[in-house]
């Protein structure tokens, strides 16, 4: 430009100059701050778990990202091994959760779900829940809830691997995004002032990526978290999970398919049976550490045994087979499988349970199966008879919420997703999906700053974000943390209403509530989301009420409540769906 | 004599680029305490961040809108400013600027205060992707003296900080290519502008510094109007005065017969910045919203190609 003028003053000049000369090299730059060569990038996401994969596939494969952006994924493991994942037919992998229709839907859209492989994951058509200590229990299908598509169900089982592996066979066509593997962030220090206080991102094979944007996708112990100095809050529950893959019989030819999940509340926690395949199931239970540790001390058999009585069994009972196994294990005394089923045996003569009924796991009946099956079959799950080798494991469960989900100051220009800035109890299955509605929010946002000139590393063009997904989850792991201390609470009045049932099924519903508010396919906008909770709030309300007059005239409370929550469920996953621009 | 020293002073005084100037020195220097706050997302100027992406918003449409009706179909709306010579004046941080440079423009942002201009240049010298991006400091009236003109001419907030309208006015427009485009944002001169910027931002919230607004300098959408229905370009290769009864005189840029309060759509447009303070963002008002552009309020006009 020749203008009969100064151009601004010295160092302005100074500035400028250089930055002509680093554009005119190589995107290497020196910087004042650390005097090392670095590359220069624009996104840098931390972690390639579920939300980080999904995030790089969701700006690779967006058009306006893809033309702006260079993003770079940094994963301290071996994704290559995950694309390679090719398990033995009929084996699954223990770590596996319910996608929601809303997550299916953003994975379509991105491309990525075409790379999952769906024989592999199964969907969700019923669910029945009920409490461990009265039996009150809601039972709730897809086709109640008004979806469009009630064949493929409210969720879908899909292995966390399989999702990771699609991803990243997706990614392989993104040139736009470049996946650094088997190499941890080192450390995070901020650029020199004058150089704009970029992050640059330390790896532990020396390199150094400067971050217009730097995202944390990198789980509980998030280093982009701590960088950012975002301080969270949270516990730990007195509780672990257990998970493991569970082998059953398919389902009699009088019976449904395998595509009802069963969730029992017991008052050490809840304890999950999700449908992978006909005869296969995933299990996640979350228990007492103490009952956790003696349940996997001893021979499979034992850990599926236990399962299936925790299913059937009066809850006092279960105390008694959690005693002596915890007995056993601290004591060092062997306990067999056959010495466990014994004791099971006694129980269920105890409480007069019949050896041909559903609720019977003592005996089991392999030739049964063809028979006709007891009428209440199909209020247990099926009878585990085996655990795929190598698939009992056991994670520590938290609640842990971020303060913020964006930097600021010091810590400006990142941004977290996922695990990293939220965990919840995997009671309702909400954990990941959560974290993919992160990322289909923070991708728009992206997308929304690059159309107006914005820079996505900024403030402003994170806030959207912020804003919007903070509130949702923040609602959501409420009440999530509501159920999961309501139903492990020993206080006596709250046991006592648990047992009269009326205060049961009024929390089942706002369990299902939960669980139904993030079935259906929809956006994530914050307005609309708030007016789903609001109204299914008020239909909880005006339930309660219901209850206590239909108590006084007796009976027909679950017909009741049954009908009072369809009401509210049609409202609020009736709202219109929104297209991905 | 007397007479004739008169008027040639006032030759000089039109003549020379420092007595032309409309920037009020008390001005300048309250910007330059606040510039290196510009960039405090959060701070004082936050709003200026928020209201920000509505006017690119704004800018881009605009644009769109006219390369369709020159018959270009199927630009995509990112692509509408790439390669487009733009002057942002009184470009303050640089806040418009870097999103102008971003969209693809080459960008030139120019600013009276010597601080907002350093910080301006400094704050773009860490971004690696802002190479079109140039800043001076200097009044906008320094660029008369050079040839160059832009395609489009930007100066948001800054109308109602200058002395003389008019002048400033006539400037920005000068600095426009036939064809090209100039857009305003600004506050009217309500009794709504006045209890929202001054009695509210200012005195009662303390959201902007008092002193940041004088309500007697505020413009009414209006009054830009009807400035341009008699505004007419007058070129620097001015026409020699012997033949001007043998050319026909420039074009106003808006028909002068039209109504100040609907200009016709084709040569300029104003539309009302409304702060939506549940999402916590600026919106911009539809077309003709009942007192949607009593405050805060953008302006577009086209200058005429011929
Ligand atoms: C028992 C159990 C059952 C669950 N069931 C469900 C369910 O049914 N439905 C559901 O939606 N969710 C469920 N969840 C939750 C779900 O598994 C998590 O929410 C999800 O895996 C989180 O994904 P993420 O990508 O955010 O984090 P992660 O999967 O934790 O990924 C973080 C990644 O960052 C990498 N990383 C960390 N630090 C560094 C570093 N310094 N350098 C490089 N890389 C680094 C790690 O290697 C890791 O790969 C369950 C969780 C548990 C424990």
């Amino acid at each position: 430009m020749t203008l009969p003028l100064a151009l601004g003053t010295s160092s302005a000049h100074r500035l400028t100059a250089k930055r002509l000369l680093a554009s005119t090299s190589c995107p290497r730059r020196f910087s004042t701050a650390q005097n090392e060569p670095h590359e220069e990038c624009d996104v840098v996401i931390v972690g390639g778990g579920p939300a980080g994969l999904t995030l790089a596939s969701a700006l690779g494969s967006s058009r306006i990202a893809s033309q702006n952006l260079r993003v770079t994924l940094v994963e301290g493991g071996d994704l290559s091994k995950v694309k390679q994942w090719s398990p033995p037919s009929g084996t699954y992998s223990n770590r596996v959760s319910s996608l929601t229709n809303a997550s299916q839907t953003f994975l379509k859209a991105i491309g990525a779900w075409t790379h999952v492989d769906t024989h592999r994951t199964a969907p969700i058509e019923e669910m029945q829940v009920w409490d461990g200590v009265s039996d009150a229990r809601i039972t709730f299908s897809a086709s109640e809830i008004g979806l469009e598509r009630p064949q493929d169900g409210m969720a879908r089982l899909t292995e966390n691997f399989n999702l990771q592996r699609g991803l990243l066979r997706h990614l392989e066509h993104l040139p736009g995004v470049r996946l650094i593997e088997r190499t941890k962030v080192k450390s995070i220090i901020r650029d020199a002032e004058d150089q704009g206080g970029w992050p640059l991102v330390h790896l532990d094979n020396g390199r150094v990526l400067r971050a217009r944007l730097l995202v944390g996708a990198d789980g509980f112990n998030s280093p982009v978290r701590s960088y950012a100095q975002i301080p969270s809050f949270g516990w730990t529950y007195e509780t672990q999970g257990i998970v493991a893959t569970m082998v059953h019989p398919p389902r009699g030819p009088f019976q449904g398919p395998n595509t009802t999940a069963y969730q029992r509340f017991l008052p050490t926690g809840p304890i999950a049976f999700l449908p992978l395949s006909p005869t296969v199931s995933s299990l996640v239970w979350s228990t007492r550490p103490r009952i956790a540790s003696a349940l996997t001390a001893f021979e499979p058999g034992v850990l599926a045994s236990m399962i299936n009585a925790a299913f059937r069994l009066p809850e006092i009972s279960l105390r008694y087979l959690y005693n002596r196994i915890i007995e056993a294990h601290s004591t060092g005394t062997p306990l067999t499988h056959a010495e466990l089923q014994q004791e099971i045996l006694w129980r269920e003569q105890s409480h007069a349970i019949d050896a041909n009924s559903a609720y019977a796991s003592a005996i089991v009946n392999v030739i049964g199966d063809a028979g006709v099956p007891a009428a209440d079959s199909e209020s247990v799950p099926p009878l585990v008879t085996s655990l795929q080798p190598g698939t009992v494991a056991t994670f520590p469960l938290r609640f842990s919420h971020t303060e913020s989900y964006i930097g600021e100051g010091q810590g400006s220009r990142t941004v977290l997703v996922g695990d990293a800035a939220h965990i919840v109890h995997p009671l309702a299955g909400q954990g990941l999906n959560m974290g993919l509605a992160d990322v289909e929010c923070l991708t728009r946002c992206i997308e929304n700053a690059l159309e107006q000139g914005g820079d996505v590393g900024s403030y402003t063009a994170l806030l959207p974000y912020a804003r919007e997904r903070y509130f949702e989850n923040h609602t959501l792991m409420a009440a999530i943390d509501k159920v999961h201390k309501l139903y492990t609470t020993t206080f006596e009045p709250i046991v006592w209403t648990r047992t009269v049932g009326v205060e049961v099924l009024n929390e089942l519903d706002s369990v299902k509530t939960a669980l139904m508010m993030t079935a259906g396919a929809r956006d994530h906008k914050i307005n609309e989301s708030a007016v789903g909770w609001n109204l299914a709030a008020k239909g909880v309300e005006s339930l309660a009420a219901g209850v206590n007059a239909a108590r006084v005239v007796g009976g027909g409370i679950r017909e009741m409540i049954g009908t009072g929550l369809q009401e509210v469920l049609k409202a609020t996953s009736a709202r219109p769906r929104s297209e991905r621009d | 004599m007397r007479v004739s020293n008169v008027i040639r002073t006032l030759q000089r005084q039109l003549h020379s680029p420092a007595s032309r100037g409309t920037i009020n020195a008390s001005e300048i220097a309250h910007f330059s305490r606040l510039s290196s706050q510009w960039w405090d997302e959060q701070g004082e100027f936050a709003f200026l961040h928020r209201m920000n992406p509505v006017r690119v918003e704004f800018i881009k449409n605009k644009l769109l809108e006219v390369s369709r009706e020159g018959g270009e179909e199927g630009m995509p709306s990112s692509t509408v400013l790439r390669d487009l010579d733009v002057l942002d004046v009184g470009c303050g941080g640089g806040l418009l600027s870097e999103s102008l440079a971003r969209l693809g423009a080459n960008t030139l942002g120019i600013d009276a205060s010597e601080s907002n201009v350093k910080i301006a240049t400094l704050h773009a010298s860490a971004d690696p992707k802002l190479r079109n991006l140039t800043y001076i400091n200097a009044p906008a009236e320094s660029l008369l003296d050079s040839p160059k003109r832009y395609d489009v001419v930007c100066s948001m907030e800054v109308l109602e900080h200058v002395d003389n309208p008019a002048s400033f006015l006539s400037t920005c427009a000068e600095l426009v290519k036939p064809g090209g485009h100039l857009f305003l944002s600004t506050i009217s001169r309500t009794p709504l502008a006045y209890f929202l910027t001054i009695f509210l931002a200012e005195d009662i919230l303390r959201k902007v510094s008092p002193g940041t607004h004088t309500y007697s300098k505020f413009i009414t959408p209006t009054e830009l109007i009807s400035f341009f229905q008699k505004y007419r370009s007058s070129d620097s290769n001015a026409v020699d005065p012997r033949y001007l009864e043998h050319v026909t005189l420039p074009k106003a840029w808006i028909s002068p017969n039209a109504s100040p309060a609907s200009p016709p759509r084709t040569e300029a447009e104003v539309r009302g910045l409304i702060y939506h303070p549940l999402r916590g963002q600026w919106l911009l008002a539809p077309r003709d919203a009942w007192a949607a552009t009593d405050a805060n309020y953008i302006f577009w006009v086209r200058k005429p190609s011929q």
